[in-house]
């Protein structure tokens, strides 16, 4: 891009130095007519073409139409000097629409520049790729990218464009993109030694695991993995420090991430992230006095309480985070105030305890008239979020006298959520009907239909309302100005209800006819229509005024407006029916209550602002709808329950039927698993690149089992990764005590720790994911051999107290019994030493001189279990050589240890089965 | 195109700079805007993402710009204004932040300057 275009030079110079604007147009038609006539000659060489193209893009950016240069714009694109090439895709991502005919021209030309050897023209064809996105440019090239942002040999540059590209395509065309089947190896970029490189992908899977959550699910240790490196072991680039913060727009990035998914119960993850979560906090306590390295620091330091909230509510941590809110909402920084505003609404929002925000109730209140419109929004969406039971009266009641004076533009979002609150948290009667139409006389034009619609449905609902809301809305409609929207609840309610306080002083019918009619005049059609419709009622129930209202009938007979004209004409009939005419008073019936329905208030406020990807659960749907999510301690009864508001959308996204990872199949994976199960060391899985081995030690209802993988190759393993997927939580479990490092170097192999706990009897033993890099990328799942006898220890017993216990638990569905085939050794004996191994090697004692025949077995053991505590587990195993058949018998004081220990124990001792269907089963 | 930017002009020229925030509403998103004596640079973000990021991811702009114009003013800006896609395409790509290493950035834009 060195060489200047003298001519487009002259040509800006010339637009600045234009006095006045028809001068500026004069030069430019000019300018326009002049290449206009050089692109009809042609003949151009590639230098004349980029100058001209380039004018016409300064053209087009000042604002004015260009319909030329495009076909010169695409020529461009083919060129093979960078220049050139530039310019043209300028133009092409400036000047073309993504729907424009002459895109379709360019996608090939994009793919060749795709395939180009040199780098540099990839990434032009992926910046005109992720400028315009179009969707056949996402049907014939999505492939290309994703192909570019995992190849091995492709330059960082083109990596992090190409993630990013994806993403462009990935956010128009969803459909276009293949994700589960990506899924995995982008996630493996994330351990790329590179942090721009990470930085792009990051984003990447942050848009994609919020609609597959699952498919991306590795990606929360990779995550809590790296903030631990950025922000503990301080582990990263010099040159990735922004002025002292290591880069904060990727740490951001990763607390988001993490703010997708449910919390872990990882506790090796758990603590680490605890420790990050805590180091961020901390660093905020040394304030500096630069701009821009505060700015960085409070970027992560929000987003990491984003993250605690999310996490637990009730943690220490969101209680230091409380502490720190509370002093940003009084900074004298108004960025701060604004963020420390908003990041409270959504702990407000969150916590089941609003103590230590009500402490702040005033600081709030005075933010409402905060200089700055933005500060005064954050303020009203707090006090919306921290509003329950307790405070309403006061906060709605400010929220009321804030409205008379708010920004327009905040005003119509006021009312609804003055009127969800009033509904939401009313605790008399009277104050609701007071607020709401307080609200309806203050707020006028800023009403939505909405509004008067939930105080009709209320009021119709709640028959104790009635008469009250009849008065109060009368003495309202004395004053001499009433809004509309007040004379239409008014109508309707007088009209419904007017009949309940017309026998007391100043409430007679009459009266009622004479207030409301002199606003007629004010109103628009639909409202007179309804004013017709109240006076048919009141013929019914007030015949001392039908002349008056006959009256009214009779000259509106002769409207223009349709509806009125047809109305009156009815009314009018029905009115002048004979008196013992029942049709008046069936047409009269009073109305009966509205079904129940969702508020539509909240609907209206959550379609106003709906409009966004972020689909974290607690996100605020746009400008911050931060609907309290109802907590169980504050759910006391309040007065108006009409109408089910127990519909809590806010998506929980916690997926605890996580999926199970597709076991690795192979000869020998289900000889090494049944050999581990009663031995404590050996091989759990080798292929030609890996081997894993297992040491194990158990004690009580615990256990560590060091995994032992070696990587045989002489290559590294890159984006290294190791993750246990236990299917009964409840009952088993197993955790890694650290992350695995991301890169295997070649033959050298790692230890990781598992913790095992056995809280109940449990049935699957967990699986061992290890997935890694080595040309493509692979993944190996196998079962680790934690089966339940592993918490077997032996007792010794005496003849005695065997059998005493063996007929205390007596037969099914406490005893497990089976008759198996088995084989003999080579010299056609049982193979008893085996026996013995199998039997001790499951945790039995084996008891000798209880059973005399030599070749039985008889043993007892216990199973611990952390919850279930202990149990009881008696074995005996009788062989017979003849037949070649043995038989066991597990008794127990479970049912379901007696089963599992007899399937494990059976397994191993069993004769190779002649068929294959029967090998897992008894 | 020319409309936006005139909507965006109106709401954020006014503000003040001392007593009012860096954020402000628009539509339904958000705008997050940094001054630099009379010029403006603004981003537009959704509602729910992190402003103070935006707001440095802005600045890292401009440094990036003021490196590579040494000490960039605003003529730079319109008389090279291809370059200054160039260098956007660097530093943001899709929406998102792309590269946020200022040498990176001026390393490669270095290397892009030398080809014809």
């Amino acid at each position: 891009m060195a060489t200047n275009m003298r001519g487009l030079t002259q040509f800006i110079a010339d637009i600045r130095g234009a006095r006045v604007r028809e001068l500026e147009e004069k030069r430019i038609n000019k300018e326009m007519a002049n290449i206009r006539k050089r692109f009809k000659d042609g003949n151009l060489d590639g230098y004349q073409k980029k100058k001209y193209v380039a004018k016409v893009i300064f053209t087009y950016i000042l604002g004015y139409k260009v319909d030329i240069g495009h076909m010169e714009a695409v020529n461009l694109i083919s060129s093979s000097k960078y220049s050139e090439k530039q310019i043209g895709y300028l133009a092409v991502t400036l000047l073309m629409h993504e729907n424009s005919d002459f895109l379709r021209l360019v996608v090939n030309s994009i793919r060749k520049d795709l395939n180009d050897n040199n780098e540099i023209h990839n990434c032009l064809a992926l910046h005109a790729i992720a400028n315009v996105g179009s969707r056949e440019m996402a049907e014939a090239l999505s492939e290309d990218v994703h192909r570019l942002l995992i190849s091995p040999t492709s330059e960082n540059f083109v990596r992090k464009k190409a993630a990013l590209t994806l993403l462009r395509l990935y956010r128009k065309h969803p459909d276009v993109i293949p994700v589960q089947e990506w899924a995995l190896r982008i996630v493996s970029i994330m351990d790329d030694p590179d942090l721009g490189v990470v930085l792009c992908v990051t984003s990447l899977i942050l848009a994609l695991a919020q609609d597959h959550p699952e498919a991306f699910a590795i990606s929360y240790q990779k995550a809590v993995d790296r903030l631990n490196r950025l922000v503990v072991e301080h582990e990263y680039a010099a040159t990735y420090a922004y002025y002292k913060v290591p880069i904060p727009w990727l740490q951001v990035k990763l607390l988001r991430l993490l703010q997708t998914y449910p919390p872990s119960d990882d506790p090796t993850l758990q603590v680490m992230l605890q420790v990050v979560l805590q180091t961020i906090m901390n660093n905020c306590n040394e304030p500096s006095r630069n701009v821009q390295h505060n700015n960085a620091q409070h970027a992560v330091l929000f987003e990491a309480i984003n993250l605690a909230i999310h996490i637990d509510t009730n943690s220490p941590l969101v209680n230091t985070a409380a502490v720190l809110l509370a002093r940003f909402i009084s900074s004298k920084e108004t960025n701060v105030r604004y963020l420390g505003l908003d990041t409270m609404a959504h702990l407000a929002a969150r916590t089941d305890n609003l103590g230590a925000i009500k402490k702040h109730q005033g600081t709030i209140i005075i933010s409402l008239r905060d200089k700055d419109i933005s500060v005064r929004r954050r303020a009203l969406d707090l006090l919306y979020s921290m509003c329950d039971v307790d405070n309403s009266e006061l906060i709605v009641g400010e929220l009321l006298r804030y409205l008379k004076v708010a920004d327009y533009g905040l005003r119509e979002e006021m009312v609804l959520k003055i009127a969800i609150l009033t509904e939401k948290y009313a605790s008399t009667y009277k104050w609701y009907v007071d607020t709401i139409l307080e609200l309806l006389s203050a707020a006028g034009d800023h009403v939505g239909e909405e509004v008067w619609y939930r105080v009709v449905q209320i009021v119709t609902n709640t028959e104790d309302l009635q008469a009250y809301a009849a008065k109060v809305v009368f003495e309202y409609l004395k004053s001499p100005s009433s809004h509309e929207s007040l004379v239409k609840v008014g109508g309707y309610i007088l009209g419904e209800y007017g009949h309940l306080i017309a026998n007391e002083p100043g409430y007679s019918p009459i009266e009622q006819f004479q207030v409301l009619h002199s606003k007629s005049q004010f109103c628009m059609a639909p409202t007179r229509a309804l004013l017709l419709s109240t006076y048919i009622k009141w013929v019914n129930v007030f015949p001392e005024i039908k002349p008056q209202l006959v009256n009214v009938f009779e000259r509106y007979r002769h409207v223009l407006d349709v509806d009125l004209q047809q109305r009156a004409c009815e009314f009018y009939a029905l009115a002048l029916r004979p008196e013992e005419d029942e049709l008046l008073q069936n047409v009269c019936e009073e109305i009966p209550p509205f079904p129940p329905r969702e508020s539509a208030l909240l609907n209206r406020l959550n379609k106003k602002n709906a409009e966004s990807e972020d689909k974290r659960p607690w996100a605020h749907s746009g400008n911050g709808t931060l609907e309290r999510q109802p907590s169980k301690m504050m759910k006391k009864p309040t007065l108006i329950d009409t109408n089910g508001h127990g519909s809590n959308s806010t998506g929980d996204i916690s997926q605890d039927i996580a999926s199970i990872p597709r076991l690795t199949a192979g000869p020998n994976v289900d000889r090494w698993f049944d050999k581990l199960a009663y031995t404590a060391d050996g091989v759990l899985y080798e292929d030609v690149q890996i081997q894993i081995g297992i040491k194990s030690r158990y004690q009580g209802p615990v256990g560590q089992v060091a995994v032992y993988i070696g990587n045989k190759m002489s290559a590294p393993l890159t984006s290294f990764t190791t993750a246990l997927h236990t299917e009964e939580n409840e009952a088993l479990s197993a955790s890694f005590v650290k992350i695995a490092p991301s890169t295997l170097a070649p033959r050298t192999q790692i230890q990781q720790i598992v913790q095992v706990e056995c809280k109940k009897v449990f049935r699957k033993p967990p699986i061992l994911v290890v997935s890694f890099l080595a040309g493509a990328h692979q993944a190996i799942a196998v079962r680790l051999p934690i089966v339940i006898s592993k918490f077997l220890e032996g007792v010794k017993l005496g003849p005695t107290d065997f059998f005493e216990r063996w007929k205390l638990i007596g037969g099914p569905p406490r005893e497990a019994q089976s008759i198996f085939p088995i084989s003999l050794d080579a010299t056609g004996h049982i193979d008893l030493a085996k026996q013995r191994q199998v039997v001790s090697g499951h945790g039995f004692q084996i008891l000798e001189g209880i059973d005399p025949n030599p070749s039985n077995l008889v043993g007892a053991g216990i199973v611990h279990t952390a919850v279930d505590g202990k149990v009881g587990c008696l074995l005996r195993l009788e062989p017979n050589k003849e037949a070649k058949l043995s038989r066991i018998t597990i008794r127990s004081t479970s049912e379901d240890v007696a089963s599992e220990v007899q399937k494990l124990v059976q397994k191993p001792l069993a004769a190779e089965p002649s068929g294959p269907g029967e090998k897992r089963t008894t | 195109m020319v409309r936006l930017r005139g909507e965006v002009h109106r709401l954020v020229a006014p503000r003040d700079q001392k007593y009012q925030s860096n954020f402000v509403e628009f539509r339904n998103h958000k705008i997050v805007y940094r001054r630099y004596a009379g010029l403006f640079f603004c981003i537009c973000v959704d509602a729910n993402d992190n402003e103070l990021a935006y707001l440095e991811a802005i600045h890292l702009f401009v440094e990036v710009l003021d490196s590579f114009f040494d000490n960039v003013c605003e003529l730079d800006l319109v008389f090279n204004f291809y370059k200054v896609y160039a260098i956007l395409d660097e530093v943001f790509l899709a929406g998102e932040i792309e590269e946020t290493s200022k040498d990176v950035v001026l390393a490669r834009l270095e290397q892009l300057e030398k080809l014809e």
